[in-house]
């Protein structure tokens, strides 16, 4: 087996990257396939309590690549879905305490064992970007329809660009609002698409479910009647190679039927 | 009832908020993110743009008479390209003999007098011997002082 590592990452801080990277790692999970979650966010370590895991970590990564353990060893599994991992990071250490080679070389252990190794970027684009891109040939690019976080991205989609490693990458935009899209108070979704001439591979609406999922240490993808977990899924199963049309977020009908449009358009273009 | 008027108040100054307004937040937010996306993707910084555009001015003055200050340089995105596009709203062609005026011009401008020239446009006027059609000569006259000035802007810096 040689799983696919796919980095979640987006410049700007606080767009979404460890809500995406839990809700993803755990619907990719419940579609059966084998994942871990890595956390590179030295220092500032998230993504256990997105899993409510927090009280389960022994070891982190940091432990691996000073030997104090065994990378299997340090591998925390889920509690509701066993098909899931997560390598914890370090909160007392900076991000000088892994280096790009060391991820590297725990991606490929990692790959031989799962389905999927997904790595939760820390924002910005200096050494702990490097490290968290180190060991991926995928990349999914979090965004929102706000400017400063578009220009984080595309700032973020050049570097990729320039990385050989780096095969392939998506851009998912998180926080969509599409009443204000509406009134014309938000970029829409084919604007940013439009200004960062990148394949989408998600929308995720704002949901205050998420907060509430976040709060109770479960993600939201489990939470069958939620909009934003049912985004999610879908962007779990076009990871997997399905053809899934994307949500309509809107209500009003005269939208829809553009928003379709417009949606089919972009499918058609998908790979 | 108040709910009512508020509503209908609301309505009708929105009517009119969106006649006037042609730009709404989301227009604002694209236009302004292409210009700085295009900045950021090629490193020119809206001083070096600026740097760019006077220098066009006074290479392009010495040929066509324009509308300096309707001079645009921006970048349009087209598709993946993206463009530098220049618009220049020219008033008149430059003759040959003008052009070649122009250069003896600059030769022996080049000296301190010209600042002289530059602190009085009147002067400016008598000093040009070669002004025969009349009816171009404030906006020719215009022109020539911005030229001398960036002339002396950039002995400055010499
Ligand atoms: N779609 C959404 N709707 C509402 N809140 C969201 C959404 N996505 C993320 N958030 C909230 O935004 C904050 C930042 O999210 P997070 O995933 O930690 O971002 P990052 O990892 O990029 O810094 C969190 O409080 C999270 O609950
Ligand atoms: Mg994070």
């Amino acid at each position: 087996m040689s799983g696919r590592v796919i980095v979640i990452t987006s410049g700007k801080g606080g767009v979404g990257k460890t809500t995406t990277n839990a809700n993803i790692g755990t619907a990719l999970a419940r579609a059966g396939k084998k994942v871990v979650m890595i956390d590179t966010d030295l220092g500032l370590r998230n993504l256990d309590l997105l899993l409510g895991l927090e009280n389960r970590i022994v070891y982190t990564i940091v432990d691996v690549v000073e030997e104090r353990c065994k990378l299997k060893q340090a591998l925390v599994k889920d509690k509701k879905n066993p098909n899931l991992c997560l390598l914890a990071a370090a909160q007392t250490r900076d991000k000088t305490a892994v280096t790009e080679e060391q991820l590297k070389n725990i991606c490929e252990e990692l790959q031989k064992d799962f389905d999927f190794i997904l790595v939760d970027c820390p924002a910005g684009i200096e050494q702990g970007f490097q490290n968290a891109v180190a060991g991926a040939s995928e990349a999914i690019v979090v965004t929102t329809p706000e400017m400063s976080a578009v220009r984080d991205a595309d700032r973020i989609i050049g570097l990729l660009e320039a990385k050989e490693e780096i095969k392939s990458y998506k851009l998912l935009l998180n926080r969509v609002r599409p009443n204000l899209i509406k009134s014309n108070d938000m970029m829409s979704v084919e604007d940013v698409v439009e200004i960062l001439s990148a394949d989408l591979i998600g929308i995720i609406p704002e949901d205050t479910g998420i907060i509430t999922s976040t709060n109770k240490g479960d993600p939201i993808v489990n939470d069958e009647t939620s909009l934003a977990g049912k985004a999610y899924n879908n962007v779990a199963r076009r990871i997997i190679g399905e053809d899934v049309p994307f949500l309509n977020l809107e209500e009003d009908r005269g939208v829809i039927a553009k928003v379709k449009k417009f949606f089919s358009g972009l499918i058609g273009k998908e790979k | 009832m108040k709910d009512i008027f508020q509503d209908l108040f609301n309505k009708v100054f929105g009517f009119f908020r969106q006649a006037e307004k042609e730009e709404n937040a989301k227009d604002t937010a694209v236009n302004r993110l292409r210009v700085v996306l295009m900045q950021d993707r090629t490193n020119l910084t809206p001083e070096l743009l600026e740097k760019m555009r006077g220098e066009l001015i006074e290479l392009l003055s010495k040929y066509v008479e324009m509308d300096k200050d309707a001079l645009e340089l921006n970048f349009e995105q087209e598709g993946n390209q993206m463009a530098l596009m220049l618009s220049i709203p020219v008033l008149r062609a430059k003759d040959e003999d003008e052009i070649e005026d122009q250069d003896d011009e600059k030769t022996s401008s080049e000296n301190p007098e010209e600042e002289e020239q530059n602190d009085n446009s009147e002067d400016a006027q008598d000093q040009e011997p070669e002004k025969e059609n009349s009816d171009e000569t404030s906006e020719e006259e215009e022109q020539k002082i911005e030229e001398s000035n960036t002339n002396q802007k950039e002995q400055k810096s010499k």
